[in-house]
């Protein structure tokens, strides 16, 4: 569930993230991102933990994520019971970010125990220990969530959005995909640039034939199966076509796309 | 045997003249829902339909042989506008079916690519093919493969005389290297189609030119009718309305040929002869198209005029102005459509019919599992109380020699909330008067849908409204009141149900408006917008068409800003045409037999909000 970095990973920017990641930090406010799967949202957080040095909580959110899952909870031991630091209340102890990865899909009472973390009292209480904790000035909360990917009834409650400062991720230019494609895998400029180009035909056909659309993420599975020698057209339809739709004539259009663009 | 042999001989000349591939076509309907996305995703406009291009007489030089057979002398060429892509309705041009299928999609890349409409005809296809190159490198040997087979199929040069056999080596040149060619000289015949180019005159479509105010009328007949993709030119003229149609007012010798339009103001025919029309149609060149205003009685059972106060039903407080989106301008006409709320003056209590009583049984049933409940969750790594079973477990695991596993000990007591409200907006346009089998109606699919749904949702607890909407243009939108969030379903409510009828046109876009303010006053977390629907858009004004759907589009997304999630249950077997630019993939069901549609929607609103 949790993670902590040492080295700073490879990170793409696409405008002024970073400066706003490191204002918001310097000036204790929680940050929300916002954008599609895989357009590396996970990947600045773990870039910016690095380079501020700071320790990093990262916690995939999902259905039966409770408030004892971040907070934490006693353990029964041999003959007496010992408490059990969640990672949320490590990363306040430590005064590292506690990131919290597609937050829409915890449980809605479980988001209520950031409220008090995530406005000016920077306060996390915790009632099972008696404990009132004070989030020292280096603590960061980081929360992201897909508007797009979401269960068809699911969003976030405005009274939690109202806290945080919001930045909004897209999938990166054209030229910036092609340097981290090239960054990530060492492939080369015509295969990147073809990459990008059925990514961007892919992407025009978002919230119309394909709920989710290529992510920067499996363009760079298809890039790292090309540069182990694998055909290109097999690769896309691999990594991309297939993972993107069931349908099978979505299907027969986006490899269409592939062949126009790899030749057959 | 005279005829025998005749048909031997017509089947035979027409066969070697024409060198079709009959067993390799490929035909649109088999790929057009690909080709459309194939066309959006290499950027083509999302709003932009695909139907099958007409057939037209090209005038060029034919072979001896088909010369000989009297064939060849029409081609189908794509061609787009502001409303459809037009592809022709089935391709068998060469001996390979994948040269088929790739002549299908490549037409569709190039439609895609941008195209400068001043430059001419010749240098904006090669433009286009060289754009389209340039963007997708893939396509490149399949373009190479296309164009060997096309020119082989071209009467060579040496067989043309001077002037055509120069413009015919223009045009091998441009499609061999496109970018080279400035302009094509001009001869008195026209030059042999190009299958790889879009039409070189697009021909005005009917839809784009039709005066404001004159609307297709919706239409009522066996909705299991399948549409020919087969399109037709048409031009849009006046009736004549002074004259008497069985008057001769013109001398026999002047009519060229049946198919030139005749202004003659014959009456409407109430034969049903429709399938001889269609017969006749298939061969025309050009279908002229007067609008009167008057619909055909065989078509049309059901008299479109409002009904006169005393019946109709009760109206509900003042009319709702509402906005209208206008997608060429880009704007929203303020207060544009006039909405009155009515309630059936004539409904009576009434209880569930018999024939639903046991599916009904059968979904409360179901949904009863859906109702709220508290519980105890056992094994938990935390809660409200002490698991004892766990606990007993785990010290008895501890005293004995086997190893211990972490188990949960506490329980913890969870309430299972539905936190949503749901508001269901029915269409009781007349196309729902349309039969779907030999014993029931599209109204009356909906009317066992809305009372299902009803049971279903009232065994959940779930808030839930009912409506349902017509209209006859912007300034009559009809919107049914069946029943509020407020409101109890009871006999009452069921009466309104039963009383539901089928009229008049389908404003969409207005009627989606009025249903979000509704929706959108309730509190709850989750707001669902259900559009229970059997067709496209449509009144009799300029809502017809892309305007109706984008309309449509933009009251759609109103909703969504305002937080509501709208969702699309349809029966219209076309809708895969539409219904992604309305409401986007995982939006939109389509119910393929109408019939299923009763127990379908219960279900399916089990699944989205579980």
């Amino acid at each position: 569930m949790d993670t902590k970095t040492s080295n700073t990973p490879f990170y793409e920017p696409s405008g002024d993230e970073c400066e706003l990641f490191e204002r918001a930090w310097k000036n204790r406010l929680p940050l929300l991102i916002k954008g599609p799967t895989g357009c590396g949202k996970t990947r600045f957080v773990s870039h910016m933990a690095a380079r501020l040095n700071l320790p990093l909580y990262t916690v995939a959110c999902h259905d039966d994520l409770t408030a004892a899952d971040l907070v934490g909870r006693h353990l029964i031991g041999d003959g007496e019971t010992i408490w059990n630091d969640g990672p949320l209340t490590r990363a306040v102890r430590e005064g590292g970010i506690c990131y919290l990865d597609e937050v829409v899909e915890a449980r809605k009472d479980t988001t209520v125990v950031l409220h008090p973390l995530a406005d000016d009292r920077r306060m996390l209480p915790i009632d099972r220990t008696g404990e009132l904790l004070q989030a020292p000035p280096s603590f960061m909360l980081v929360v992201s969530y897909n508007p797009g990917y979401q269960n068809f009834l699911k969003g976030m409650k405005p009274s939690t959005r109202q806290r945080f400062v919001s930045l909004t991720f897209d999938f990166p230019t054209a030229a910036q995909e092609e340097a981290v494609l090239i960054g990530e895998t060492g492939i080369d400029t015509m295969t990147a640039k073809r990459l990008v180009s059925i990514a961007g035909a892919f992407r025009a056909l978002r919230d119309h034939d394909l709920e989710e659309v290529a992510s920067t993420r499996l363009l760079v599975y298809a890039a790292t199966l090309i540069k182990d020698g694998y055909d290109p057209v097999r690769a896309c339809r691999a990594a991309l076509v297939e993972t993107l739709t069931d349908d099978a004539e979505t299907a027969v259009a986006l490899n269409e796309v592939v062949s126009a663009t790899f030749g057959r | 045997m005279e005829e025998y042999v005749g048909a031997l001989w017509d089947r035979l000349i027409t066969g070697a003249a024409e060198k079709r591939h009959a067993a390799v076509t490929v035909k649109l309907d088999d790929i057009a829902k690909s080709a459309a996305i194939f066309f959006r995703a290499l950027g083509g406009d999302p709003g932009l339909g695909i139907s099958a291009a007409p057939a037209v007489r090209h005038g060029a030089r034919r072979r001896l042989l088909q010369r000989v057979a009297g064939s060849g002398e029409k081609v189908e060429l794509s061609w787009r506008d502001g409303e459809v892509l037009r592809l022709p309705s089935q391709i068998d041009l060469f001996a390979k079916q994948t040269l088929n299928r790739d002549l299908y999609f490549w037409l569709v890349a190039l439609a895609a690519a941008e195209s400068d409409n001043s430059q001419p005809w010749i240098i904006r296809n090669q433009l286009a093919t060289q754009a389209t190159l340039e963007r997708f490198p893939g396509l490149q040997s399949r373009y190479d493969w296309l164009v060997e087979a096309v020119i082989a199929l071209r009467i060579p040069a040496e067989k043309l005389p001077a002037d055509e056999a120069a413009q015919e080596n223009t045009i091998r040149q441009a499609l061999q290297y496109p970018g080279t060619v400035d302009a094509i000289a001009l001869t008195a015949r026209p030059f042999q189609p190009v299958p790889l180019w879009p039409h070189p005159h697009p021909p005005v479509n009917a839809a784009t030119s039709s005066a404001a105010g004159l609307g297709s009328p919706e239409q009522s007949g066996n909705a299991a009718n399948k549409k020919s993709r087969r399109k037709h030119l048409a031009e849009r003229t006046d009736a004549k309305e002074d004259k008497n149609g069985f008057l001769m007012m013109f001398r026999a010798e002047s009519l060229f040929s049946w198919s030139e339009f005749v202004k003659v103001n014959r009456p409407q025919d109430e034969e049903d002869d429709s399938e001889t029309a269609q017969l006749a149609a298939e061969d025309m060149d050009n279908l002229t198209i007067a609008r009167d205003g008057k619909t055909s009685a065989a078509n049309v059972r059901f008299d479109l005029d409002l009904p006169a106060g005393a019946v109709d039903d009760t109206p509900l407080g003042e009319g709702v102005l509402l906005p209208e989106w206008h997608w060429k301008k880009q704007v929203l006409q303020p207060d544009y459509c006039s909405l009155q709320q009515l309630i059936a003056t004539d409904a009576k209590p009434c209880e569930l019919p018999h024939a639903l009583k046991n599916t009904a049984n059968h979904l409360r049933r179901q949904f009863q599992a859906l109702t709220p409940t508290r519980h105890w969750r056992k094994g938990q790594q935390d809660g409200d109380e002490l698991d004892m079973d766990a606990w007993v477990q785990l010290v008895s695991e501890k005293n004995s020699t086997m190893p211990t596993s972490e188990h949960g000990l506490y329980r913890v007591q969870v309430n299972q909330e539905r936190d949503l409200a749901c508001l269901l907006l029915a269409d009781l346009s007349l196309s729902t008067d349309a039969y779907v089998s030999n014993h029931s109606r599209v109204i009356d699919v909906i009317r066992d849908s809305l009372l299902l749904f009803s049971e279903a949702l009232t065994a959940t607890g779930d808030s839930f409204a009912l409506y349902g909407f017509s209209s006859l243009k912007r300034s009559h939108v009809r919107f049914h009141y069946i029943k509020g969030f407020e409101e109890k379903y009871s006999g009452q409510v069921r009466g309104r149900i039963a009383a539901i009828k089928p009229g008049y046109y389908t404003r969409m876009g207005a009627a989606i408006r009025q249903a979000s303010s509704l929706l959108v006053q309730q509190k709850k977390h989750q707001r669902l917008l259900l559009i229970l629907t059997d067709g496209k858009p449509n009144d009799l004004d300029q809502y017809e068409g892309r305007y109706g759907i984008e309309d449509t589009r933009m009251a759609l997304l109103e909703a969504k800003k305002l937080g509501l999630r709208p969702f699309c249950v349809t029966i219209d077997s076309e809708a895969s045409d539409y219904l992604p630019h309305l409401f986007g993939a995982g939006g939109y069901v389509v119910i393929r037999n109408p019939e299923d549609l009763p127990k379908e929607l219960p279900l399916l609103y089990a699944q989205m909000t579980r």
